[in-house]
């Protein structure tokens, strides 16, 4: 009974696609984040345009992997943690989980010092932003339940869209731009691979893929479903990424050339005096509808992630007051992250040590997200098709290779090596 | 489409089974008598006093309609080769090693039988209905006993220390840690293939759930273990049961079943239930549905798809109780004894006349006390009955309704024949908003 959308009447297919928005946006906008933006603006800042080319081999990795994610959610209806729970042992789904747990705290921090410093932007101290933001996150996802926290999510997403008008505040030379993007080049130096590196990273998170796998199976998408999510999976991810190429080209023509970056406010204090007060404004709503959004995201992915690996799932699903563990986790989460946001002094250490998690947690998950849809026990029919599959292992390797780089990259940097 | 309001958890079963399960392990010689399977996956396969031959990879249990299932083998590893060694060769399943009779025994591949199951492989960390606490589970730990005539399958353990006991070093793992065990004689459990055993091994206690609480589990399961569950019910349940879902997950689950199943499962609702779900449907997808269900089932939806969902026609069921105004009520009462399965929406008899429109609508309790050689035209009152026009919007069904203060009202059509009935609980569900999980609650924890 399972009707190909290309077979649906015209008014149908129109539905469904106002309908998707979902999990897919959700995730992949929830990785330009606080981190994101600070990485998408550096490689502006310092590069110009000469990232763009390797956003789009980003992009295609991206949309790969968040549609394998759906799609093992849609089939079996399963999280990513059940899953491998399932198919490999209890041992290899706690070890995921608590990488992903302490991984995750640390972003949450960053996220809360992302909305803490596009306030203080708007002239709003940080001391008096972070614990209301913490407090509205909070009840958002407590009191309502997952269908209006969406709803909240989707509406933040709609922040992203002041990075296209901040763009053009800029005025960009689109024929570099155009060149740049298609031309495919690297440039052989040590603070390109750097950069390249801390961009695949921060644009295929862990949490992106647990989150999509789980939201989906979560809202009951089938396999009937499925290419309308396909729809929502993959937009979401190019959609994603267009905005990350955006903050790239906003920040390549205002200040282009000047060196790095270290965070995403300091991008928007950068394009004030050059493209304009209301580019830098545009960049600091844009900075805290990604925090906020993510500040969201992450902690649930984190719950479903726990619950999952435990065997309580679907209590997250019901209503979030019902769910102790939950919301004991949830808010923790929240609390400590928006606590240490506000502690004065540098954390940027912190967060880099985070960093350092998520980039070896990256390519394990991401193995598993491969194998699994590779199986036909676990998928049927919809398991990996062999160009599928090789693109999708291509991709896998070539994220996991970046993320191991980085990972030397950092120990050698404690050692006193690199 | 019903929403089903939240109802309160059934107390009463959950207490028979924390109590069944206290009583259990109160018992010191039963906990000593288990043996787990988590424990004792990986470890040294031994013949009686001689040496390793193996390592144990999983044990094979047999679904077979029994509360308790029996062991029938184990698999092995051997060298870099996995055989399959049938359950008489077993001898001893310690804590730690597994014992075997004989040193001689022939190393075959393991090859599924029907209804067998690997217990480490699919039933461990995979879902399980617990049918005394209506929820869905997945299971910490398997337990074992040893019984008269060998090695049963008694409990599931889905308690959360024993997960750390599983990650936690070798020698804790063999240890029961019987926290939260669930009486295996209480478990669905899944993951069979489909095989002449499926019905027989369907949990007898799965019959005693309410529709609604089997909507609960099969919204909770995976994809597969929901398309199990709804075979193991059996029809009648399973539309019972599909009735009280929510529009998205059940419109979900009709697709994913082949479509001859979706349309006896359909056939099988209540009409105006069925053509709820029917009408989430795409244009071709019901003339599949329509296709595949027998043509008495597809001419009583079909008229019922052409009425938009808040009127009227569509809130109405068209199994309605007619009676020709010189019947006798005793013989309208011997046909009500035959037909039991309409019950549950019968609230009143409808009267009608020789040209087949509606004269009275005559209550149940006027039928119960009224002579049996009566005839209906006497028991019709003066007053009118309670009817609305099949295009007749939510709000003038329940404006007729409590004025009338009735449990139920008559739909007619433009010449005043009787086409269906609409009773309150239908009403009831069409005006709660939608509730359940999605609802938006403001409530402190």
């Amino acid at each position: 009974m399972i009707r190909p959308f290309a077979r649906m009447t015209p008014r149908r297919r129109a539905t469904l696609l106002l309908a998707a928005l979902g999990p897919g946006v959700i995730a992949a906008n929830a990785g330009n984040d606080a981190g994101g933006i600070a990485t998408y603006a550096s490689a502006g800042s310092q590069f110009v345009y000469r990232m763009l080319f390797l956003m789009v081999l980003v992009t295609i990795a991206l949309v790969v992997v968040q549609e394998m994610s759906a799609r093992l959610g849609a089939y079996s209806g399963e999280g990513l943690v059940s899953l491998i729970r399932e198919q490999f042992s209890l041992r290899t789904a706690t070890f995921a989980v608590v990488c992903l747990v302490v991984a995750n705290v640390g972003l949450v921090v960053s996220e809360f010092a992302g909305i803490g410093a596009a306030f203080e932007i708007f002239g709003v101290s940080r001391y008096l932003a972070v614990p209301l933001a913490a407090v509205g996150i909070w009840a958002v996802v407590i009191f309502g339940s997952y269908r209006y926290a969406e709803r909240v999510f989707l509406l933040l997403s709609l922040a992203f869209l002041a990075y296209p008008v901040a763009v053009f505040l800029g005025k960009p030379n689109w024929g570099q731009v155009a060149t740049n993007t298609l031309w495919p080049h690297f440039i052989a130096s040590h603070g390109f691979i750097v950069l390249a590196v801390a961009l695949v990273g921060t644009t295929i998170t862990p949490y992106m893929q647990l989150y999509q796998a789980a939201a989906v199976s979560d809202r009951g998408i089938g396999p009937d479903d499925y290419p309308r999510e396909r729809i929502d999976s993959v937009g979401g991810a190019i959609f994603a990424n267009v905005i990350s190429m955006f903050i790239i080209i906003a920040t390549a023509a205002a200040i282009g050339g000047t060196g790095a970056l270290s965070s995403a406010d300091q991008a928007a204090r950068a394009l004030e005096p050059v493209a304009g007060a209301g580019a830098g404004i545009l960049f600091a709503v844009g900075l805290l509808g990604a925090s906020a959004l993510a500040a969201g995201v992450v902690p649930l992915s984190t719950a479903y992630g726990l619950a999952e690996a435990v065997g309580a799932e679907r209590s997250v699903s019901r209503h979030f007051s019902e769910a102790k563990l939950f919301l004991g986790l949830f808010t923790a989460q929240v609390a400590l992250g928006a606590a240490v946001a506000l502690i004065p002094g540098n954390l940027i250490n912190l967060l880099l040590n985070t960093q350092i998690l998520n980039g070896l947690i990256t390519p394990v998950i991401l193995v598993f997200i491969l194998i699994l849809a590779n199986r036909r026990t676990v998928l049927g029919d919809a398991v990996n098709s062999p160009r599928f599959r090789f693109v999708a292992t291509v991709s896998v390797i070539g994220v996991g290779l970046l993320a191991v780089v980085v990972v030397a990259q950092t120990v050698g940097g404690w050692l006193g090596i690199a | 489409m019903a929403r089903r309001p939240p109802f309160p958890r059934p107390t009463a079963l959950r207490l028979r089974r924390d109590r069944r399960t206290e009583r259990l392990l109160a018992n010191r010689a039963v906990v000593d008598a288990l043996t787990s399977v988590a424990g004792l996956v990986g470890r040294p396969v031994r013949i009686t006093g001689g040496s390793e031959v193996g390592r144990l990879v999983d044990l094979v249990a047999r679904w077979d309609g029994e509360p308790y299932p029996p062991i029938t083998g184990l698999v092995i590893r051997v060298g870099r080769r996995r055989s399959f060694i049938p359950g008489e060769q077993l001898a001893e399943l310690g804590r730690s090693e597994v014992t075997l009779r004989s040193a001689t025994f022939s190393l075959r591949d393991f090859d599924r039988r029907p209804g067998e199951v690997l217990l480490a492989g699919d039933v461990l960390d995979h879902q399980l209905v617990d049918v005394d606490g209506v929820r869905v589970v997945r299971a910490s730990d398997l337990y074992l006993a040893q019984v008269a005539d060998g090695w049963r399958l008694v409990g599931a353990d889905v308690g959360y220390h024993t997960l750390l006991r599983r990650l936690g070093p070798r020698r804790w793992r063999a240890r029961p840690t019987p926290e939260r065990v669930i009486d295996w004689a209480a478990i669905q459990p899944f993951g069979v293939d489909p095989g002449p055993l499926r019905l027989r091994r369907t949990n007898q206690s799965l019959s005693r759930l309410r529709p609604g609480e089997l909507a609960d589990l099969l919204e909770e399961l995976g994809r597969p273990e929901r398309t199990e569950l709804l075979e193991a019910l059996g029809p009648d349940s399973a539309a019972d049961a599909l009735e009280e879902m929510e529009a998205d997950e059940l419109r979900a689950l009709l697709r994913d079943l082949p479509t001859q199943r979706a349309a006896e499962l359909i056939g099988a609702m209540e009409p105006d239930e069925a053509a709820d779900a029917l009408r989430d449907l795409d244009p071709d997808e019901l003339d599949e549905v329509f296709a595949a269900m027998t043509p008495a089932v597809a001419m009583r939806l079909r008229p019922l798809l052409a009425y938009p969902e808040r009127t009227a026609g569509g809130l109405m069921t068209t199994r309605l109780v007619l009676a020709h105004r010189r019947e006798r009520v005793g013989s309208v009462r011997d046909r009500l004894a035959t037909q039991t399965d309409e019950h549950g929406d019968l609230d009143a008899v409808v009267v009608v006349d020789d040209g087949g429109r509606l004269l009275d609508d005559v209550r149940l309790v006027e039928l119960l006390v009224a002579d049996g050689d009566e005839i209906f035209e006497h028991l019709v009152a003066t007053s009118e009955p309670v009817t609305v026009n099949s295009d007749a919007s939510l709000a003038e069904v329940v404006e007729r309704l409590t004025e009338a203060r009735r449990t139920s009202v008559i739909v007619t059509d433009d010449d005043h024949h009787p086409i269906g009935r609409i009773l309150a609980d239908d009403v009831i569900d069409a005006l709660v908003p939608s509730r359940g999980r999605h609802r938006v609650h403001v409530r402190f924890p």
